[in-house]
């Protein structure tokens, strides 16, 4: 998840963080050395934001958000103070102690004031910050830690190596205390004093974005966990290479652990309710951290202390997995994974960018995913659920309708995962990605990214044995023997050619998975039936003046986990019969709500490849 | 005005021939007392006695925002004899103003200090002076030792522990030599090993030396009007590696100087640049008035401060013409000294519009501090602080 606000209005106006700045440089008390008001004379934000990553999100509503970010800041901004200083040592020694002991020297005190100027630059700052918002009260943040990481001090005294360093300790200690104490006290207050209906629209603005984020953040936290199911199993690092070799094995391993991880999924979804912005959220957040901690559950025996670490959060996360939400366990992952911080950052970053390009469709896909609201409240969902899949095949085959602002997005937001996935086992990370694409796709119609995605795993993919590898090239419905051919087709093309083989194992045979899906699946293969008489030009069209995104990319998630346990459940089985590619393949370029019906016709058990052992 | 227990101290060093007047760190005592002086802020009661001649106690009770107080005793190995009731206290000794410097007296000779039994020297007089201090809430205690060594030597070791300050206290040691033309003074502070020395050096006549008989009617001993004296200190922080250091000047009327007093001082500080000088006048019986003028040869900062005090005294109209009519030393018979002082105004202005105004007198037999102190740049906030004092004394 990230945060997407604007930085350039606040490079703009710093008149007011100036003065308020002065005013809380003045009220601490001084130490003696400093005789004078301090004057900030000049503050610069840079051009460089901070870097944020959303660890948790305590609660989320239209008028109060409460998070956990990581902050990390290496910006250019700079900031210039004015004082007096004290330069007679005696003088400020003097002054702090009780004059009864003191030796009241007649004028080896006497003060010789200074004046001073101070630059700070190459502030370095990461830390957690706790940001509370509420309309009544406010934005409340409060650091966590201390963020100050380092910072470079000139000042008129460079010159003099003992006055430089005494300095430097002092204005760190100085700007700890400011972090700490005053900044808080200082948002606060601006908080308050821009409570007004611009200052609302940005708030606003903000929520959306977090919203926005969600699907972004998926595809994004996936990877890391299809990297880790890659390797799987809870093998010590030198077993490995054996694993990654011995492919059968692997997934044979692989799939229990899956299925614990798709009944806790499942379990969380139950227990939420999908329909209000928050929870929708909390959903998401779900997925995420869900996802990170299994794959490490896979990855116990990995060499990298990261991943073991992982590990061992998700053994929490197991034993309570409607919980799952919870901040303090999802915090942790984050924390201690260096590879899953950086890439949750960088979408942050990317977020911050291209905030202002972003900033038009943004709001459009927020008043999209209100109507939904109201249809879905309104009708039972047949119509909106089935058109979901439809759209997304649509607009992806007709690449050229995406407007150029997605395709950015999505190439923005995509590349982090491929990279990650990219060392891991193929075939089981091939779920997650179905997953995350899919979501991506169909909200965002991301349908080129999905190249970029599966192409960079390919190479990095040296060592796996063939059928692995061909599973991960391969769209999962493909079966190993004819794979070499179809498999870098669909690459190029769609996402679309994929997303069929798992929303054909829809009708799961297996009966946990049933009973928890079923509804959902015999409301999609309805709706399926009456979508199809759509041609796919009018499917694009609705699509694109339909908001509903969001919840199609919920409700295909939905789908493709079940598809996913379905599949497990039948590698355990370990007989899997191979599906019937080429027919489905064939309806699926005839029209993309086509696979729907498909699943019907093929019947249930099937999983595709990518599940099988 | 002077604390009760500061006035005793002085008492002491009176009593035990101590000049405070001859030391480096007096030099500018004038100045300081017309300038620097403190305004109270709040209400603070002060109920001091000398129960013994020996043995004396003060309690203060102050209210600053929360109420704080302390409670004092003093030891003094010298029987103190002075007038120390508030009801007939001479003001003159507990207000600070122009002092007038004396004329330098001889120190004592050793043998005045030998206590002699049957023919043999059974001990030597050791006067000693111990006096402590605790503030109450804050805890804080204060300690002072006073030791007499010699006729021409004091040690004097003051120490305060508190809680907030580095190693919870600091202890200061002072060792003083006066002999009259010159005095020096050696200190020590165990905060950051503070080690200082002070000098002062009196031009002019020795009064150790036996002023010589007169050789000759016809030559009169010129009568000696002002002294001029000069001194240095220097300070070394053995821990913080840092000094400092100044020289000083003084000249100042005696007593038998024909016309008004006067003293001028000038103090340099040459590590910081810092150069100051101060011109105090008495320019009659009931007032004075001193400058002083800053200025920083490195910053080119500079500070101008004015001051003055003025005694006010009563005329009771009805007897005025009486008391012309006598003869000019003739003394009127008074129930206390100062008797006729309604009150004594000290103020004090500087280049910044800051202002230090004190009404100090006698009420009943209360003496009491008015003080406010004042800015007038500041127009949202005028008055610093406003405080009174009450001391009783009995």
């Amino acid at each position: 998840m990230a945060f997407n606000f604007n930085w350039s209005p606040l490079i703009a106006d710093t008149s007011r963080a100036r003065d308020m700045l002065t005013a809380a440089l003045n009220k601490s008390p001084k130490p003696p050395i400093i005789v004078d008001d301090i004057l900030v004379n000049e503050l610069n934000l840079g051009t460089t934001p901070p870097e944020l990553e959303i660890l948790e999100i305590g609660d989320l509503a239209e008028d109060r958000f409460r998070g956990i970010f990581k902050m990390s800041y290496a910006g250019d901004a700079f900031l210039t103070l004015k004082t007096k200083v004290q330069a007679n040592p005696l003088n400020t020694y003097l002054s702090t102690k009780p004059s009864f002991a003191s030796p009241q020297p007649l004028a080896a005190s006497a003060g010789l004031t200074i004046p001073l100027q101070i630059t700070l630059s190459d502030i370095r700052l990461s830390g957690f910050v706790i940001l509370v918002f509420s309309k009544q009260k406010g934005i409340t943040l409060v650091f966590r830690n201390d963020p100050l990481e380092s910072l470079k001090v000139s000042s008129t005294f460079d010159s003099i190596p003992f006055v430089r360093d005494y300095l430097q300790k002092e204005i760190e200690g100085q700007l700890r205390v400011l972090f700490m104490e005053d900044l808080p006290a200082i948002i606060h207050r601006l908080s308050l004093r821009l409570w007004s209906d611009e200052y609302q629209e940005e708030t606003e603005e903000r929520l959306d974005a977090t919203e926005d984020t969600v699907k972004p953040i998926d595809p994004l936290a996936s990877p890391p966990q299809d990297a880790v199911d890659a390797f799987g199993n809870p093998l010590d690092p030198s077993e490995i290479s054996a694993l990654s070799l011995d492919s059968s094995e692997i997934h044979a391993s692989f799939s229990q652990k899956n299925i614990l991880r798709l009944a806790a999924l499942s379990e969380s979804q139950r227990t939420l309710s999908l329909f209000t912005p928050s929870i929708r959220e909390a959903v998401f957040r779900a997925w995420a951290s869900h996802d990170r901690p299994d794959s490490g559950a896979n990855t116990p025996g990995l060499t990298q202390s990261s991943l073991s670490r992982i590990q061992s959060t998700f053994g929490s996360m197991k034993s309570n997995t409607s919980s799952i939400v919870s901040g303090s366990s999802g915090n942790e992952t984050l924390a201690t994974r260096p590879s899953l911080v950086s890439a949750n950052s960088a979408p942050a970053g990317l977020g911050l960018g291209s905030n202002r390009s972003r900033a038009g469709p943004m709001r459009k896909r927020k008043k999209r995913v209100i109507n939904l609201r109201r249809d879905g409240g309104e009708s039972s969902g047949v119509s909106t659920e089935a058109s979901t899949p439809l759209p997304s095949t649509n607009v992806s085959e007709t690449a050229s309708v995406i407007p150029e602002e997605r395709e950015r997005e999505e190439e923005l937001t995509t590349p982090p995962k491929s990279p990650e996935k990219a060392g891991l086992r193929p075939g089981n990370s091939e779920p997650s990605r179905h997953l995350d694409n899919e979501t991506a796709a169909l909200s965002n119609n991301l349908l080129p990214a999905m190249p970029n995605t599966l192409l960079p795993a390919a190479p990095i993919l040296s060592h796996p044995p063939k059928p692995s590898k061909s599973k991960s090239q391969q769209p999962p419905n493909i079966p190993p023997p004819i794979t070499e051919e179809p498999s870098n087709e669909p690459h190029p093309t769609s996402s679309s050619h994929r997303r069929p083989p798992l929303r054909s194992t829809h009708h799961p045979t297996s009966p946990l998975l049933r009973s928890l899906s079923f509804d959902k699946i015999s409301t999609l293969s309805s709706s399926s039936g009456t979508k199809n008489p759509l041609s796919p030009s009018a499917e694009s069209s609705a699509s694109s003046s339909n908001g509903g995104i969001l919840e199609q990319a919920w409700m295909l998630k939905m789908a493709m986990e079940i598809a996913r346990k379905v599949g497990e459940e039948k590698e355990r089985a370990s007989a899997l019969p191979t599906p019937p590619m080429p027919r489905r393949r064939s309806e699926k370029r005839s029209g993309g709500g086509m696979w729907v019906q498909q699943q019907e016709e093929e019947g249930v058990g099937e999983a595709p490849p990518a599940y099988r052992a | 005005m002077l604390d009760f227990m500061d006035n005793v101290q002085n008492a002491f060093y009176e009593v035990s021939h101590w000049n405070v007047d001859n030391s480096y760190g007096a030099l500018n005592a004038t100045a300081r007392a017309l300038l620097d002086f403190h305004t109270p802020k709040g209400l603070r009661l002060q109920i001091s006695s000398l129960a013994a001649p020996n043995f004396a106690t003060s309690y203060t009770l102050g209210s600053v925002g929360v109420v704080d107080g302390s409670v004092s005793y003093l030891y003094s190995s010298l029987p103190l004899k002075q007038e120390f009731r508030s009801s007939h206290l001479e003001l003159h000794r507990v207000i600070g103003g122009y002092r007038t410097l004396q004329e330098l007296r001889r120190p004592d000779e050793h043998w005045w200090w030998e206590v002699w039994h049957n023919g043999a020297r059974i001990d030597r007089r050791v006067d000693t002076l111990l006096y402590g201090r605790i503030f109450l809430p804050q805890s804080t205690l204060e300690a002072l030792y006073l030791r007499r060594l010699s006729p021409t030597r004091q040690l004097k070791i003051t120490a305060v522990s508190d809680s907030t300050l580095n190693n919870g206290g600091t202890i200061l040691a002072l060792l003083q030599n006066d002999v009259g033309k010159y005095s020096t003074e050696y200190m020590y502070s165990t905060d950051s090993a503070l080690m200082g020395v002070r000098g002062l050096y009196n031009f002019g006549t020795d009064p150790r030396v036996e002023p010589a008989a007169p050789a000759g009617a016809q030559e009169l001993v010129e009568p000696v009007h002002g002294r001029f004296s000069a001194g240095a200190e220097l300070y070394y922080g053995l821990l913080n590696k840092s000094g400092g250091i100044s020289t000083g000047l003084r000249f100042t009327t005696l007593p038998n100087h024909t016309g008004f007093p006067y003293t001028m001082t000038l103090t340099l500080n040459p590590l910081m640049g810092n150069l100051s000088s101060t011109y105090a006048v008495k320019a009659g019986s009931n007032l004075a008035l001193c400058s002083r003028f800053d200025f920083n040869f490195y910053s080119y900062e500079s500070e101008l401060q004015l001051g003055c005090e003025l005694w006010r005294r009563r005329h009771n109209t009805d007897v005025d013409w009486a008391a012309k009519k006598v003869r000019a030393d003739w003394k009127r018979p008074t129930v206390a000294p100062d008797d006729d002082v309604s009150g004594i105004l000290k103020a004090r202005v500087d280049q910044n519009w800051r202002i230090g105004v004190l009404w100090e007198g006698r009420i009943k037999e209360m003496l009491f501090t008015l003080g406010a102190s004042l800015d007038l740049r500041k127009r949202e906030q005028i008055f610093r602080g406003v405080g009174i004092e009450l001391q009783y004394s009995s």
